[in-house]
Order: C-alpha cells, then structure tokens, then sequence
C-alpha cells in the first residue's frame, strides 16, 4: 500500500510563482497605447527620418540615399552657418535672461503681496494674450515699433526726437523685445508656481537672524526655487532657439536666426541640409536638458 | 465594449482595432470618388464628352490668386466638381509634394518651364489644349508655348503671367532706376523690400552679373550673383513672406523701393499709399507663366476638361484681374476689362501684350538649388 506523499515526503519546497499571464502584466500599459501611438507615429518616425536625411543628400529635387558625412560637413566649414547658430544662441540667451529678470519681480509680487482671491484674475491677464493668434500678436508690434508707429509718434510729439527712429524695428533689438513679450507668461506662470510654494516664513527668519532683504533672497529664496528657475529657462530658451517667424516678420535682415536659414533649405527642397542643420540644434537642446537635469533635483538644494 | 476587471488580451486588440480604424477613416477624408456615368478608362483626359455633374472633388495644388472663392462655389455648382486648394509656397514645393504623393493631387499649377519638367518626370499627363471649348478665349500665343508643347499635347492651361520689376516711390528714387545695380547705392540703404524667394533673388543677381541662365547658373555665375547679393544686401529693409507686405511698406513709406509683380502700384494707391512707378532695368526681368497641370496618377482625369471649362471661364478670369492685378492669359476676359471701363489699367498692365510673357526671363528648376541656396544664405545668413 503506497503511503501518502506527505508521508514520505521532506519538507514541501516553496512553491515556484507562476508568472501572470501576459494580458494581465500588459493591462496596466493599455492606458498608454493612444499615447504610443500618436509618439511613435508622429514624433519619433518623422524624427528617425530627420537623422536619415541628414546623412543622404539632393540631387536633382530628389533624396539619394547615399550616405555621407557631407551636409555637416558644409555646416561647420561655412563661417556664415557657424555664426548665425552663435547668433542664435545668444539671442536665445539674452531673450531668457531678461524674460526672466522681467517675470521673476511679477511673479514675485503675485505670489508674497496679492491676495490669494485677487491672484486668479491676474494670473488670467498674464494668460490673455494667447487668447490671440501668435502671428497676429507678433505683426502688432509693426504698428508699435514701425516708423511712423505708436513709439515713434509718441516720442515725436513729446518732443524727444524729431525724425522717426529706424532702427526700432527690422533689427535684432525688436527681434529680442518681441520674443521676451512672446515668452514671458511663459516665465512668469512656471516662477509663480515655485514662488507660491516658498514658505515665506524663512525669509523672515533670515531677516531676523540679520541678513538683509537682498542676502535673504539670493541665499533663501533663490536656492529654493532654482528648479522653478531652471524650468522657466527651458521654456523659454529652447522655443526661441528654433524660432524662426519673429524674425523674419520684426528682424528684417539684421536680425536673422538660424530658423530662417533652415526655412530656405527646406523651401528650396534642400531638405537633407536642412534636416542636418535642425538636428544639430536638437543635439544642443539635448545637451543642455541633460546639463540642466541636476537644477530639477530637489535634494541637492536640500543637501539629502 | 466595457471592461470588468483585468483587460484581456482579445479586449485590448479589440480595442486597438477600432482605434486603428477611427484614425484610419479619418485620415482618409471626405473626398468622395463617384464615378458614375463617366467612364474611367478616359485616362487621356478628353472626357468633355462624357462630362457628367456627379459630385466629385478635385484636389489642386496652386495658388491663391488663381481662383476666387465665388468663382470655385459656382463651378460646384455647376458641374459638381468641387475644387480643394492647397496652396504651394513655390514651384519647388508643389513639385515634391506630387512627386510624393502620387494621385492625392488631381491638378497642379506651376511656372514656364517646370512643366517640362514635371512632364519628364512622370507625374503629368499632356492633353489636347484645342479640345477644350474654353480654350477658345485664350490669346493664340499662349496656346503655342514652344516649352510646353510634349507628348503629342499640351502640358498645360494657360492662366496668367507676370514680371518681377522694380517699384520705387518718385519721391525719395531719383533718378529712376535703369538697373539692378541701383540696389548697391548707399543712398537706398535699407530701403528696399522683396519677397523672400531665394532662387527668384540669386536669379535676379544672376541678370545683374550677366548669368546666361538665371535659373540654371553655373557655379561660377552663382558666385558672381552672391556677390552682388552681397553688396545689395545693405539696401533691403526687410524679405517679406507675401505680397502684400511689400505693398504695405511702400504704402506706409517705411520703403521705397520693392522688387514686386506687375500691379503692385495699383495695389498700392488702393492702400491708400503714394504714387509709385515701375521700372524696367536694363539687364532684363524674370517673370513667370503659369497654368494648369492634369497630374498623370489623378483619378479624375476625365473631369480635367470639364473643371477648366466652367472654372476658367472669361468673367472670372477679368474679377481675378481686378482682384490681383496681374495679367492673364485670357482675351476674352481683357474685351470685358475694356468693356467695362478698366482697359486703361489693363493696358498698363500689359494685359494685350502677352507676347511679353515669352520675352522674360522665365521661372525654372534650377540644375544648381543647392548652390543657389547655400549661395543666398551666406549673404544674408548673420
């Protein structure tokens, strides 16, 4: 007569866990197929084609596929290029930097004096102007900046010049003033959003403890919404480095950007130039996000 | 379909599939294909015979100021072939963009001598331009277009013409400019606007610098272009978009001067700008002709016919000219300009003369685009 296993048997080893059934382990994911579907198809395909054109080349209106070095290589060793992308980069620069010295006493104000119920309505003016098309609102400093515009009239009659200013307008100065004004919600929304979070409280501390306003902000508050900061950097840098409208509606031809020369490959159906040049920008936008990615972690300005 | 519990592999297909097939429908449009009572197999696109009013819709890659939207509506309604525009920002484009998507586009307008090469390439089809009752308004000249005769046919309907001239404002241009070379006087600094075309500029350069062909430099004739770009480059205020900024600046004094179509100083007066004139430099002018091409993988080649008939028909081609200003290919249309009253703008205009059209230096694919562009963005790169 057989005996009962567990009769017999040593102690039951643990029992293998069995592996769910694939339809269980994908269920969480299916939440994110629209989102797949639409970021494979329509951002990272046309970005897989972008890398292979900038590798092929134009001959006759049509894309060889011969692989070749060469669209970078005219890049770099034409100055013009070279210096238009650096053009660009400190335009990018100086646009953010003083988007943000605009934004931050704003952004400032809203969040340690107004009235949390007075704050909505304003946060909406600060909102308001993309209620209007981004054409429209860069064509409408033509009429503030041109020579017979609003600026010019208003200085003409009070006496200050008595020939309109022609440099206002069609040069890189305006190509600068309009985009800080394009940008500045931007900033101005993302450092609100860190300022309304401060606890205001240390200011105050530090205040107590001795140190002036100015030594309270640079060494308390700052460090603490760097992230916010460095957020409000990435908004605005990284559109106006690809920006290429504002220039050429405001910019005349002083105040080009490497966007418009892009734009006459790709009118002129040089598009394996062109891709070679937009990827390079992409390497650069790249590479400052991952230089950037440290400013976003909290923990350093905590020291955990 | 609703979900309890864990999603199923079939659930989750399932709901890939429709999906899937909402995009897919979605993305096919509205373009419906009712071939009824026309034959199909009128691939050569002399179907006026067989010209039916089942509703069918054309895609047409061309211009804006080769239609009015009065003019598309009543041609639906006539005919029931409802005309989609799409617009091309420059010959270029539309021929890359017929090239890629085969028969998406059923008709494609284009310039002098791209039509050669659209026909070369296998994207068009010739047709029997005499067949076409509507030709029959057409000035003869545009009708024996030696570069577009191929193929036993014609490659395309005649629509208009234009020169690009030199506009400037008597006030503030003295004298009046006799050459290209007028845009390196220091005098005009920053006075001047023009569109920005880079071929069209660098073929203007080319004229200046005595390029034999323009359109189609050599390396060595493209360089002397760019530096003449190069010492022009000073006087341009602005490369504008469209045409209507460069109308804007004379109208507004901020330019003197603009390198613009035939009847900018017309559209300027009715900016409520100054008197502005034209000149001719003595080098020459590009210019273009333009027209209708049948795209050869169309599926409506048999309504082709049928489209132009009612579509370029005199009444509307004389409000296009006095909506655009710029002269057409149509003779019928210039008796009713004069019979009412507008034949003193359209003599101007050069509408009568389209012998003209054929003394220009006419639009083309350049042997060259890289040069040419690389070339233009060196000048007015940073």
């Amino acid at each position: 007569m057989a005996l009962a296993p567990e009769a017999t048997a040593g102690p039951v080893p643990a029992a293998t866990p069995r592996r769910a059934p694939l339809s269980r382990r994908l269920a969480p994911y299916v939440g994110f197929s629209p989102a797949v579907v639409l970021f494979g198809g329509f951002f990272l395909a046309p970005l897989v084609l972008i890398v292979l054109y900038s590798f092929w080349e134009v001959i006759n209106y049509n894309v060889v596929h011969h692989w070749t070095l060469d669209n970078y290589h005219y890049f770099f060793s034409t100055p013009t290029y070279v210096s238009t992308l650096w053009d660009t980069v400190w335009v990018a620069a100086l646009t953010t930097a003083l988007t943000l010295l605009a934004a931050f006493p704003l952004a400032y104000w809203l969040a340690r004096y107004v009235r949390p119920a007075a704050r909505r309505p304003l946060l909406v003016l600060i909102i308001v102007p993309f209620w209007t098309s981004y054409l429209l609102r860069v064509t409408s400093w033509t009429t503030i900046l041109g020579e017979k515009g609003v600026l010019n009239r208003f200085l003409e009659l009070i006496g200050v010049i008595h020939q309109p200013l022609s440099f206002l307008l069609y040069d890189r100065p305006a190509v600068i003033l309009v985009l800080i004004y394009l940008y500045f919600p931007f900033a101005a929304l993302t450092l609100y959003a860190s300022l309304e979070r401060f606890d205001w409280m240390q200011m105050r501390a530090a205040m107590d403890l001795g140190a002036p306003p100015r030594t309270a902000i640079t060494r308390i508050l700052l460090p603490q919404i760097r992230p916010g900061i460095t957020v409000a950097v990435i908004f605005v840098f990284i559109p106006v480095l690809g920006e290429y409208l504002t220039p050429q509606l405001v910019g005349g031809t002083r105040g080009v950007m490497i966007g418009n020369l892009i734009v006459n490959f790709f009118q002129g159906a040089e598009y394996t130039r062109g891709a070679a040049i937009s990827l390079l920008i992409a390497a650069m936008i790249v590479a400052m996000l991952v230089a950037f990615r440290k400013q976003l972690n909290m923990a350093d300005t905590h020291g955990r | 379909m609703s979900i309890n519990g864990p999603v199923t592999r079939r659930q989750a297909l399932r709901a890939g599939a429709l999906g899937m097939t909402g995009l897919y429908v979605a993305a096919c449009g509205s373009s419906s294909t009712t071939q009824s009572g026309a034959s199909s197999a009128a691939s050569n696109g002399s179907g006026s015979a067989s010209a039916s009013n089942s509703p069918v819709t054309l895609n047409w890659e061309t211009w804006n100021d080769h239609y009015l939207p009065a003019q598309v509506t009543a041609v639906k309604q006539a005919t029931g072939i409802a005309a989609r525009p799409s617009l091309e920002s420059d010959d270029s484009d539309g021929y890359l963009k017929v090239k890629q998507t085969g028969g998406q586009y059923d008709i494609v307008s284009t310039d002098a001598l791209w039509a050669p090469k659209y026909f070369k390439d296998g994207l068009t089809e010739p047709f029997d331009v005499e067949s076409l009752a509507v030709s029959s308004q057409l000035y003869s000249v545009a009708k024996q277009v030696p570069f577009w005769k191929a193929g036993g046919g014609y490659l395309v309907y005649p629509n208009g013409w234009s020169s690009v001239n030199i506009y400037y404002n008597p006030k503030y241009v003295s004298p009046a400019p006799t050459s290209w070379h007028v845009l390196t006087e220091p005098k005009y600094a920053g006075k001047v606007v023009a569109e920005n075309q880079p071929t069209d500029l660098m073929a203007m350069a080319g004229l200046a610098t005595g390029a034999k062909e323009p359109y189609n430099m050599t390396t060595a004739e493209i360089s002397k272009a760019q530096e003449f770009l190069k010492a022009a480059k000073p006087a341009f205020l602005k490369l504008v978009s469209q045409n209507s900024d460069s109308v804007r600046a004379l109208a507004d004094g901020s330019a003197w001067m603009a390198l613009e179509n035939l009847g900018t100083d017309f559209r300027v007066k009715a900016a409520g700008g100054p008197v502005v004139k034209e000149a001719t430099p003595k080098e020459g002018v590009v210019g273009w002709i333009d027209g209708e091409q049948m795209v050869k993988a169309s599926a409506h080649k048999n309504r082709f016919e049928q489209f132009l008939n009612s579509m370029e028909q005199a009444n509307w081609v004389a409000q296009n000219f006095l909506v655009n200003g710029r002269p057409l290919f149509n003779e019928k249309a210039y008796k009713i300009l004069v019979n009412q009253g507008h034949k003193e703008r359209a003599d101007l205009l050069w509408y009568n003369q389209p012998e003209r059209a054929l003394q220009l230096t006419l639009k083309g694919p350049s042997g060259n685009v890289q040069g040419v562009i690389d070339a233009f963005n060196q000048v007015f790169g940073a």
